[in-house]
């Protein structure tokens, strides 16, 4: 584990380095509060931190103040090393952020037990991250495909119209419905329709950029954005999710199954609809005229069709 | 090495204190004593043209530093002077600072060449 030594005086850090060393520490030393704060600001820097108060440019309640108001990057545990051991000081330095306070000379002993002591929260904190940021995955995702669930991806929408309404730009919106997909799980079991729903997820992901959201809308249908994605090229990409879909069969445990999907596509600049639901409206009728005109094909909604509907319903 | 026991009234450093706080490595050692022997006659200068500037910041400072020197090696007695020294800086007190000083330069007079031995005997 890295650690970071910040003191002034030489003699301290070569000493603190050693009996780091010794304990399997990966050592990084500065001898003053900018470099320290420096250290512990990059991606990858030190979460453990012996830190010295007086110093010179910026001392060590500097650093801890500092660190302290970066609530976004991961903890550092910080020790405050010092020969100042009053009451006060003590106060002084906890308040400032320290975690916890040695004085010089210190105990080997006690130092490392302390260091351990950090290690240990740290770990922790690992673990209570690990489990929110599992959690949040789980709020935002869908569990079979791991594609955003329809709640999440229509927030998406909605954000990526006001951006595209703002910048005068232009969002395309695919609604894609896998063809008689009803037949996959009744002639194979629902299993090989999971089989079948994570590996379109894949190629759906891998037929976009990466900047694009890719979201579960239902049972099999799926809501695609392009950001930034000029109408004219809206039947291009299209054309491009169907074909990675189409192209080669998705294998499964029962063997290969081929496996289509008919589109419903609706570039923002050609309308002048603000509404998630509206567009939603736009993109279904669009995509239920695929599904009639034969499916694995891709229809665009042309704001005539505003007010039409669908001739008949298909699967 | 010198045992504690053996030591005369001008032994400075707390030998045993010092050799447990390495954990009995001589080569550490030596590099400890490298390490002071280049940094504190830069500061005990730094510190005596403080006093007599009465730059109270620079002499708080110059003392802070050598009482953390000074405490690493285990110059116990002359680590509580420069200790003295800081608290005497931060309270603003420049009545008996020069008293004070001088009585640092006794306490650390004759311990390079203490440590010099210290080093020259922990050598493999």
């Amino acid at each position: 584990m890295k650690i970071l030594i910040a003191d002034d005086d030489g003699m301290s850090r070569r000493l603190l380095a050693k009996t780091l060393e010794r304990e399997g520490y990966e050592v990084i030393s500065v001898g003053n509060g900018r470099l320290a704060l420096q250290q512990l600001s990059l991606p990858d820097g030190p979460r453990l931190a012996l830190i010295d108060w007086m110093m010179p440019e910026m001392d060590g309640l500097g650093v801890c103040l500092e660190i302290r108001k970066h609530h976004e990057r991961p903890y550092v545990h910080i020790i405050l090393l010092t020969s100042r051991g009053s009451k006060q000081d003590v106060v002084a330095g906890l308040e400032a952020g320290a975690d916890d306070y040695l004085t010089k000379p210190w105990d080997p002993g006690e130092l490392t037990a302390r260091l351990r002591v950090g290690q240990r929260i740290l770990q922790l904190e690992d673990r209570l991250v690990e489990a929110r940021d599992s959690m949040r995955f789980k709020a935002t995702h869908d569990h079979l495909t791991s594609l955003f669930n329809r709640g999440i991806i229509l927030d998406l929408l909605s954000r990526e119209l006001s951006r595209t309404r703002r910048e005068e730009g232009c969002t395309v919106v695919m609604l894609g419905d896998l063809d008689h997909f009803k037949g996959v799980n009744d002639t194979y079991g629902h299993l090989v329709g999971d089989e079948v729903l994570r590996e379109v997820s894949r190629r759906l992901l891998a037929s976009v950029r990466s900047y694009d959201f890719v979201g579960r809308y239902g049972g099999e249908e799926f809501l695609i954005i392009l950001n930034n994605c000029a109408a004219s090229k809206a039947i291009v990409r299209a054309e491009e999710v169907r074909n990675a879909i189409a192209k080669h069969a998705v294998q499964t445990i029962r063997g290969p199954l081929p496996i289509t999907m008919s589109l419903g596509i609706f570039a923002s600049r050609d309308w002048d609809l603000c509404l998630v639901e509206d567009i939603l409206r736009e993109v279904d009728l669009a995509l239920y005229a695929a599904k009639a005109e034969g499916r694995n094909r891709v229809r665009l909604a042309k704001p005539t069709a505003l007010s039409a509907g669908p001739n008949q319903q298909v699967e | 090495m010198t045992q504690q026991g053996d030591r005369s009234s001008q032994v400075k450093v707390n030998l045993d204190e010092l050799l447990a706080r390495v954990e009995n490595d001589h080569e550490l050692l030596c590099e400890l004593i490298d390490i002071f022997k280049e940094d504190f006659p830069r500061l005990m200068q730094l510190l005596q043209q403080s006093v007599s500037r009465k730059d109270m910041r620079s002499v708080e400072a110059a003392s802070h530093a050598l009482k953390g020197m000074l405490s690493g090696l285990s110059v116990t007695q002359a680590a509580a002077t420069a200790s003295r020294l800081e608290e005497m800086a931060r309270e603003g007190k420049t009545s008996g600072l020069i008293d004070v000083l001088r009585l640092l330069e006794n306490e650390v007079a004759g311990l390079l060449p203490e440590l010099d031995g210290y080093a020259e005997k922990a050598k493999p």
